[in-house]
């Protein structure tokens, strides 16, 4: 397992600090891509901050009313080893599924 | 394409390799492997791309191979595809072996103009003085649900180039061997990893190239020769004609199609240019029905040169004509439309009942 730490990014043009307002996950937690993470607010609006990856939530930065500046820690992730790189996510092997049943009479000839 | 050049022979080959019987791998680890042996055994080899020096490639392909081989030989290039592709000419011209890596196979656009003017042309404008042993290395095709560009089917214009060789492995053994095989040949070869099929494991038997027990998804048939097409599942009744990651898809619905009492051969192509046209007169000629399955768009789409290829050997014989299941008349789509575009289980199966329930007249 490997940990990545997602530091807070610029959520504006050129904003340069946020604010928690609340905790949308805690540490132990599995999240999933796209997944609420965390309520933040900056100068000009607060905002949901949808998870950037799936993994397990090891350390969350900042108790609700901290002011965090952007490119600092705000969360870090555990994920297996084999992750996709730098884009798009391993893929699952699964069971085929089908709804498709084949009806032929083969004539042997 | 005729095979006018003889092949490189290089001080060393796999063959050499001690016995080290049959591992399971990774296709990334496969083709790390394989490149730190090409690295090792054949002095004039470099490797270069976005990102395949410090990081090791974004999908670790790379992995390790500058720290172990040196900066001058796996090192970064600047983010322009053009430029990668550029430099790999002059260093063929050189002397060199590139193997380049483009990043992603929708990032090869920018350096069409040098693989299809300079790359693939320059042995034959220079009366065979200026061969391009170079291995383009393209992680290829869809299933990851990547953005825009991060996934793609190129292997059509690819293959319409004269020039150019165009192969695709769909399993680690044949990644190792491959790559191997292309890294010793003189002509420009186009190696399209499928980047989906990139972490499931699968053995490896890196002293030999042909094995009987080569295996994958539960597939028991043999080898075949490394620059052939290679039969993954023996059947009676109908041919699934794939390469790359849909090899894997093609095998399940092989399995599900036994289910219903019809017994499917699945013939691996791995070669898109040359295509190994005896190897699909032998299938087709023994199950006379033929269904041909990619993920690019249909029209113009390899599965059209297959097709005629069967049609040319088999047309007598045939039960119905040549199926297509393919990818659509669309741009290869981000990755939350991926499973609507790419050939499913059962669009595959659809595919096999039309030529089934076909009668003529």
């Amino acid at each position: 397992m490997a940990e990545i730490s997602f530091p807070l990014p610029d959520l504006g043009e050129g904003l340069i600090e946020a604010t928690v307002l609340d905790w949308l996950v805690e540490p132990g937690q599995q999240v999933e891509r796209n997944q609420p993470i965390v309520e933040l607010e900056t100068t000009k609006s607060a905002l949901e901050l949808p998870s950037p990856q799936a993994g397990k939530v090891v350390r969350i930065h900042g108790a609700p009313g901290d002011t965090i500046n952007v490119g600092e820690p705000l969360i870090v992730f555990e994920v297996p080893d084999d992750t996709a790189g730098i884009v798009g996510t391993v893929p699952k092997d699964e069971a085929p599924k089908r709804r498709v049943r084949l009806s032929a009479v083969l004539d042997e000839d | 394409m005729p095979e006018t050049i003889t092949d490189l022979r290089i001080t060393a080959n796999s063959m050499d390799t001690p016995a080290a019987g049959v591992e399971q791998l990774s296709m990334q680890q496969a083709l790390n492997r394989a490149l730190d042996e090409i690295l090792a055994e054949n002095p004039k080899t470099v490797i270069f791309g976005e990102d395949c020096g410090r990081l090791g490639g974004v999908f670790r392909i790379t992995d390790g191979l500058q720290a172990k081989h040196g900066e001058a030989r796996v090192f970064d290039t600047p983010l322009a595809e053009s430029g990668i592709l550029g430099m790999s000419v002059g260093l063929a011209m050189a002397g060199f072996h590139p193997i380049p890596e483009v990043q992603f196979d929708g990032f090869a656009y920018p350096a069409i103009n040098q693989i299809v003017c300079q790359i693939a042309r320059m042995n034959y404008r220079s009366r065979g003085t200026l061969p391009m042993p170079i291995t383009l290395r393209v992680p290829s095709f869809g299933g990851i649900r990547a953005p825009e560009h991060h996934g793609e089917s190129l292997e059509a214009l690819f293959a319409h180039v004269p020039g150019l060789k165009v192969v695709s492995p769909s399993n680690p053994h044949d990644a190792y061997h491959l790559l191997k095989y292309a890294a010793t040949r003189l002509d420009p070869v186009i190696f399209m990893e499928p980047k989906s099929r990139y972490w499931q494991k699968g053995p490896v038997d890196v002293t030999t190239a042909v094995p009987g027990e080569a295996t994958h998804d539960g597939d028991t048939s043999s080898g075949g020769s490394l620059t052939g097409s290679r039969v993954a599942r023996e059947g009676r009744h109908l041919t699934l004609v794939a390469w790359g990651a849909m090899v894997s898809r093609c095998l399940q619905v092989a399995e599900l199609a036994a289910e219903d009492g019809i017994d499917v051969e699945v013939l691996d192509l791995r070669w898109l240019k040359p295509i190994d046209a005896e190897a699909l007169a032998k299938s087709v000629g023994k199950t006379r029905r033929a269904v041909v399955v990619h993920e690019a768009p249909l029209t113009s789409g390899l599965g059209a040169e297959v097709a005629q290829l069967i049609t040319q050997s088999c047309f007598a014989t045939l039960k119905a004509p040549v199926e297509r299941v393919t990818g659509f008349d669309v741009p290869y789509p981000s990755g939350d439309l991926e499973d609507e575009y790419i050939p499913n289980i059962d669009r595959i199966l659809f595919g096999i009942q039309r030529v089934l329930e076909y009668r003529r007249g």
